[in-house]
């Protein structure tokens, strides 16, 4: 992989030497790997790399790349093409070198020129990559390959190591030698130069740092020629498994940069307080902030009502993120200016979420109330790990309000969403917060699955075919009201209505269709449930000769229950946010007939973590059938599958119980 | 105005223009950077230009699109285009996108874009706004062509963006396809072609009455369209490709501007010859290799499959294209050398190893979605090649299915060598049935593929199960793939390794059974394509039959769907497309279920039993002891139905989702 060029600058040249390096060598393979068919540690495997060797050396300004793969299967030869990116002005890709082996030994090197290829170019900034296919490849092919990367005087390269690759890797060696600055101490023969590094706030740069995720027992090595090393053996391939948690918390990876500080404690106590002063800057309670929240709110309006107040103001302001975001030429053209500070958002009425989260803090502030900022991790996107010291984990901000007494956390910043309600992505979400002793690590709270609640109600008319015709009212609060509220708003309600039919389709029972006839509350007020009022009709159930076949749970008639078909699980399940979902549904019988066999009252918990009930009630002409899954947790460890999937597992068999009609008649009769 | 490459490979779609059709051709590198310059009066009228009534629910809607292509002496053209869009709706947006492509071989004269908001502001685009990314499909097929894309300031409903480019075209084409359909309303349209003195044009036209031109000058000609309706499927099911459906004109100059559909049919062909001219000569080395491969062979079938297998499973489909690239091969000793190429590169090689033993065969330019080329059009529209092979007189081996009579009176083997798993005789279901313009200098001309018979085709499907009292199924099933089927279940182990196809037949399966337990598969017979592909499954589902009362319910038809959910069909909404149907083909289930002890069969569905031209469908369900036996064939003729046969279809769908859905009881004795 490239290494990050960080964005530092580098002051003072560079003493340039020529070292001894050290870089990767084709390689004899054995005769063991020439006739390897199979990996016996990943079975099935299209193809395994045999070696990969990423070497980053900036005394000499170059980084190097070699791999050896072994081509198992047919789509293993897509590793035949290979694509190397760059950035123009910055580096330099050369020393392409490939060869194909075949399994009878016979090598084919590459004699072609490689393509530069345009990837994106806007304004000055150009990405390009080089391109190049190995010659002749077969199953049983050995693929071989190198490059090297140059980059200029002016950069550090901070590598990322990704270890973990879509394909298995039986070896990998990695080695990254830093200016003698940035060497493990100890080091012996550094190459001196007197330049230095400064960070974007002008501070000198001191330390050089990792943050790895590692197989057990392997760990970033020194040396006394100034390397930093790794190596490793047997890396199973990228995982695959469904409800995973974000995909860069669970893979195997290197990433060095260069900090100020030696220690997480000091590294995150140092960023906190910037990143606290910088928010305080921002949400500067100006005289025009004072004057637009004194317009706002009474003075003998409550803490509670003048927070919600400030919060549907800002809510209404046009958010960007939900918008369009201006470009540099519209506000050039607009005369205006990125915001700087909350009152700039305010009289634009307009920004995107970090903005407008911001422009709320300094409105609360402004009205007098007790209200901290908190940066958190986008849980969508990765998991807050404090040992990685990098602010960029964080991606967005929410506000605690402490009102009587009692602390209120709000999402500002997400359009529609409730006063006091937060995106999943915020919740559960670790990041840094203001405090009244100082900013400090923090993590929102976990959200009840109480809050988020779908409930779905369908009249159902029956007829002796199977056919049915009927309406159903999908009731959402939380997540899932936040969900479609937002979508209408990066579209229209015939948009949003596509959608939801899209998603409706997946759903009901085959043969049967259901279609929104309208939402009541799609763009209205947040604080209330949104409702879509759907209507169906179709061939729900199976005539027989005497019977009338309806599937039991109306949305669970094609088995949606996760996890039922994996046995095993590597990694940690994420179902973003816990939820009970409702159905009743009443089906009114055709005449004559009654029930002869329904589903059963059902009570199946996992205790601590989640419970579905069901409930069949008939009376002549009617049956209603109810079940509700209430999911208390949001993510299981892979010690806990097994329980999860049992009880998945018993929710998938109740799910399949039928509703069986008879022809009543007879009995009518007293025959 | 669309820029047409060859590059099918399999079903991957080829997107190279983003954006839509809205904006055509185009190369870059010369446009205004940052200089401020007033909107137009062009575009300041048609910002003027009322949203029509008639627009419907549409995001966004043209008010204007003009091309004016300029010919010099040598038949050079350059284009320019003018387009107004107005933005109704918040996802209307991307339709103010204007983008162009170019390559290496064009030259973008400027880009420009301006937008008027409601309140009759305007802005100009700026270098920033702009960006370029190279045109990209996959690893395996990639491009120096790039794409230009402007995302315009106060692009937000009710605004209207204009934008104007003007490009010099390939040197060497001679034609431009007029995209005169949107998937949104166009207000105004129109198409001027400024000839050089006594020169001439020739124009043909799809899915549109032919527009009179008006000759505004000498030599100049402008064509006029209004209020051409959008062209939206998004809502209609099992429909051809929207670009087979929609509206264009071809316009062509030089060479190709001679009257009459089969002329310009060969016209275009004798274009594509002088373009390949040579291309596919085999040298010494693809002679002796053609010849190494074809000694002994004891007939035309095994000295044809020979070859067409060595080029189907050694040259790898890889290809950089690169200015003319997109329309030319390379050299056959190239290909052969490198054992890479792409869809031409590949067909080119055939041709050279083929003329190198005696059989002539020739460049077939397709498309891969069926009726995007259409005969009365003559047009370079397409996006692969692949080779149509001349029979010997007599040659009846019936093996090969695939052929076609040729004007010429010779009989043509349509084969595809870029398909690495449809053997020689047969053709994919995405070409059987569309037309293509087959190169053979003098004899060129527009040819239409077979639509091959149902026998060569389908899958047959044995299972053996045993249920138990507490509805657990458990058993084998024995699946047998032939022509089409075989194809897609070869594709399919290609592109996965071992982990994948278990995760996706397994994701398959889940369909049918829902605790399903997934044992273990076996493929037989892979890699020979001659044969039919074998498949074993083993499987238990541990909900498959459902309790109710006293009652265990199952389904007979264990598994496997022929259902198409057309819902404006079965809904019996008046139908205005063509319904694709898949490809013709027999798929039959045999299985047998051993009833638990201690429970009897008390009901089983009824049999269907229908038939329609283009297909049939019998399905049955009998019982032998403890043994709950099912059978069904479905037989599909065709590859799609016209409009005219929607109620057909609905009874044959009707009758396939009640046998699919219907249950047998069995009681507790």
């Amino acid at each position: 992989m490239l290494g990050r060029k960080i964005s530092f600058s580098v002051v003072l040249s560079l003493a340039i030497v020529s070292p001894a390096l050290v870089r990767a060598q084709y390689q004899q393979p054995t005769s063991e790997e020439l006739k390897m068919t199979s990996d016996p540690k990943a079975p099935g495997a299209a193809a395994v790399y045999l070696d990969v060797e990423e070497v980053a050396d900036d005394p000499v300004h170059y980084q190097s790349f070699y791999a050896r793969i072994k081509v198992l299967g047919e789509k293993g030869k897509e590793l035949a093409t290979v694509e190397v990116p760059y950035v123009k002005g910055y580096n330099k890709i050369h020393d392409i070198k490939a060869r194909t082996i075949h399994a009878d030994g016979t090598v084919i090197p590459l004699v072609g020129k490689p393509e530069d290829l345009l990837v994106v170019k806007n304004g000055d900034t150009q990405v390009g990559k080089m391109v190049f296919t190995l010659p002749s490849v077969e199953v049983g092919s050995i693929l071989e390959y190198k490059y090297q990367l140059d980059y200029d005087d002016h950069h550090f390269s901070s590598p990322m190591w990704e270890i973990q690759r879509p394909y298995p890797v039986l070896k990998a060696h990695y080695q990254f030698r830093p200016f003698s600055t940035f060497q493990p101490k100890g080091a012996s023969g550094a190459i001196p130069t007197s330049s230095y590094l400064i960070d974007s706030k002008g501070r000198r740069v001191n330390s050089l740092i990792w943050w790895a995720k590692l197989p057990d027992g392997v760990k970033v090595q020194t040396d006394a020629g100034g390397h930093y090393t790794v190596d490793v053996t047997d890396i199973p391939a990228t995982p695959d498994e469904e409800w995973m948690p974000p995909i860069d918390s669970v893979l195997y990876r290197v990433l060095f940069y260069y900090k100020s500080a030696s220690s997480a404690q000091d590294f995150w106590t140092g960023e906190a307080k910037d990143w606290s002063k910088d928010v305080d800057r921002f949400a500067e309670q100006s005289s025009a902030i004072h004057q637009a929240v004194n317009g706002l709110i009474a003075p003998t309006d409550s803490e509670m009502v003048k927070a919600q107040k400030l919060y549907t103001a800002v809510e209404a302001l046009d958010n960007t993120d939900y918008s369009r975001r201006k470009s540099e030429s519209e506000m050039k053209q607009l005369k205006l200016k990125e915001a700087r500070h909350a009152e700039d958002t305010w009289k634009q009425k307009s920004g995107d979420s970090e903005d407008i989260a911001m422009l709320y803090l300094a409105m609360a502030r402004a009205a007098g109330l007790k209200a901290y900022a908190m940066k958190v991790v986008s849980r969508s996107r990765g998991v807050f790990d404090v040992s990685y010291m990098d602010m960029d984990q964080l991606n967005d901000t929410v506000i605690l309000l402490a009102i009587d007494g009692k602390g209120v956390m709000v999402d500002p910043g997400e359009k529609m969403a409730p006063f006091g309600t937060m995106n999943w992505r915020h919740s559960d979400a670790g990041g840094l917060r203001q405090s009244d002793t100082g900013p400090g690590y923090d993590k929102t709270p976990m959200q009840p699955y109480t809050a988020n609640v779908t409930i779905r109600s369908g009249d159902i008319t029956l007829d002796d075919h199977g056919g049915m015709t009927g309406n159903i009212r999908i009731v959402m609060t939380g997540q899932e009201a936040l969900r479609w509220r937002q979508a209408a708003l990066r579209s229209d309600e015939t948009e949003v209505k596509k959608q939801f039919n899209e998603e409706l389709a997946a759903i009901v029972p085959q043969g049967v269709e259901a279609h929104v006839d309208h939402f009541i509350g799609l763009g209205g007020d947040p604080d209330a449930s949104l409702m879509a009022v759907v209507t169906t009709h179709g061939a729900l159930g199976t005539a027989t000769s005497k019977r009338l076949l309806l599937p039991g749970f109306f949305f669970e008639a094609r088995g949606h229950a996760p996890f039922v078909g994996q046995e095993k699980r590597l990694e940690p399940v994420d179902m973003h946010y816990g939820d009970r979902v409702s159905d009743e549904f009443t089906y009114h019988l055709p005449a004559g007939m009654a029930v002869e066999g329904a589903p059963t009252d059902t009570s199946i918990p996992w205790t601590g973590h989640a419970v579905c009930i069901t409930k069949t009630v008939s009376t002549p002409g009617r049956v209603v059938i109810a079940r509700s899954l209430a999911r208390a947790f949001t993510e299981a460890k892979p010690n806990d599958y097994e329980a999860l999937r049992g009880f998945y597992q018993k929710v998938a068999a109740a799910d399949q119980q039928e509703l069986v009609l008879h022809d009543a008649a007879p009995a009518a009769k007293g025959n | 105005m669309t820029r047409q490459t060859w590059v099918w490979r399999r079903a991957v779609p080829l997107a190279v223009v983003a954006a839509g059709c809205l904006i055509a051709g185009g190369a870059p590198s010369a446009f205004a950077r940052d200089k401020a310059m007033p909107a137009p009066d062009w575009a300041v009228a048609a910002a003027k230009t009322p949203t029509p009534t008639t627009v419907g629910d549409a995001a966004a809607v043209v008010l204007f699109d003009e091309y004016l292509i300029t010919i010099d002496e040598q038949n050079h053209a350059v284009e320019r285009e003018r387009i107004a869009v107005r933005i109704l709706k918040p996802q209307g947006r991307s339709y103010s996108h204007c983008s162009i492509a170019y390559d290496t071989d064009e030259k973008l004269n400027y880009f420009r874009s301006w937008t008027f908001t409601p309140k009759g502001k305007q802005f100009q685009a700026m270098d920033s706004d702009f960006t370029d990314q190279g045109a990209y499909s996959a690893p395996v097929l990639q491009f120096t062509e790039r794409i230009r894309t402007v995302k315009p300031p106060a692009s937000d409903p009710g605004a209207v963006v204009a934008c104007e480019t003007e490009q010099h075209l390939r040197p060497y084409m001679n034609e431009e396809e007029w995209e005169i359909q949107a998937p949104i309303p166009i207000v105004d349209e129109a198409l001027e072609l400024a000839l050089p003195a006594g020169g001439h044009y020739a124009d043909s036209w799809r899915k549109y009455a032919a527009v009179k031109p008006v000759e505004t000058e000498a030599s100049h000609l402008r064509w006029e369209i209004k209020a051409m309706p959008a062209l939206d499927l998004e809502n209609i099911d099992y429909t051809p490709a929207w670009a087979a459906l929609a509206a264009r004109m071809s316009v062509k100059w030089g060479d190709l501007a001679v009257k009459g559909t089969d002329n310009q049919w060969r016209a275009l062909g004798l274009w594509q010859k002088q373009l390949e001219e040579h291309r596919a000569d085999p040298t010494a080395e693809i002679t002796a290799k053609a010849l190494e491969l074809t000694a002994g062979a004891p007939d035309f079938y095994t000295k044809l499959s020979r070859i067409t297998d060595y080029v189907q499973k050694n040259i790898r489909y890889f290809v950089v294209e690169r200015g003319i690239g997109g329309w030319q091969a390379h050299w056959a000793a190239d290909i052969y050398r490198n054992q890479y190429g792409d869809c031409k590169d590949k067909a080119t090689l055939l041709i050279a190893m083929l003329q190198a033993v005696g059989i002539r065969a020739h460049y077939l330019h397709v498309d891969s979605r069926r009726g995007v080329i259409d005969p009365a059009e003559p047009s370079l529209v397409g996006n692969h090649m692949i080779t149509a092979i001349e029979l010997p007189d007599g040659e009846n081996d019936p093996r090969l299915v695939a052929r076609v009579k040729a004007a010429s009176s010779k009989t043509m083997l349509i084969f595809d060598p870029t398909d690495e798993e449809t053997p020689v005789g047969l053709t994919r279901a995405a070409l059987q049935g569309a037309w293509g313009n087959l190169e053979n200098g003098a004899d060129s001309q527009v040819l239409e593929m077979p639509v091959l018979p149902p026998e060569t085709a389908g899958l047959s499907r044995t299972g053996n199960f045993t249920l138990t009292a507490d509805g657990t199924l458990s058993g084998d099933v024995a699946e047998v793939f032939r022509g089409d089927d075989a194809t897609n279940e070869r594709w399919f182990i290609k592109d996965n390794d071992a982990k994948e196809i278990h995760q996706d037949l397994e994701t398959g399966l889940g369909a049918d059974f829902s605790s399903l337990t997934f044992k273990g598969f076996e493929f037989h017979d892979t890699g020979d394509l001659a044969k039919p592909l074998d498949l074993d499954l083993h499987l238990s589902d541990a909900n498959y039959a459902r309790p109710a009362g006293s009652l265990l319910l199952l389904r007979p038809r264990v598994m496997g769907s022929h259902v198409r959910a057309v819902n404006d069909v079965m809904d019996g909404k008046p139908r205005a497309y063509a319904i694709e149907i898949g490809h013709p083909g027999k798929w039959r289930d045999s299985f047998d279920i051993a009833v638990p002890p201690g429970y009897v069969v008390d009901e089983t569905p009824d049999p269907e039993d229908v038939d329609v031209d283009f297909a049939s469908y019998k399905s049955a369900v009998s019982v032998k002891g403890n043994l709950l036996h099912y059978e069904r064939e479905y037989v599909v003729r065709q590859v799609e139905i016209p409009p005219a046969k929607a109620a057909d279809f609905r009874r044959l769908e009707n009758a396939i989702l009640t046998d699919e859905k219907g249950a047998a009881v069995l009681k507790k004795q």
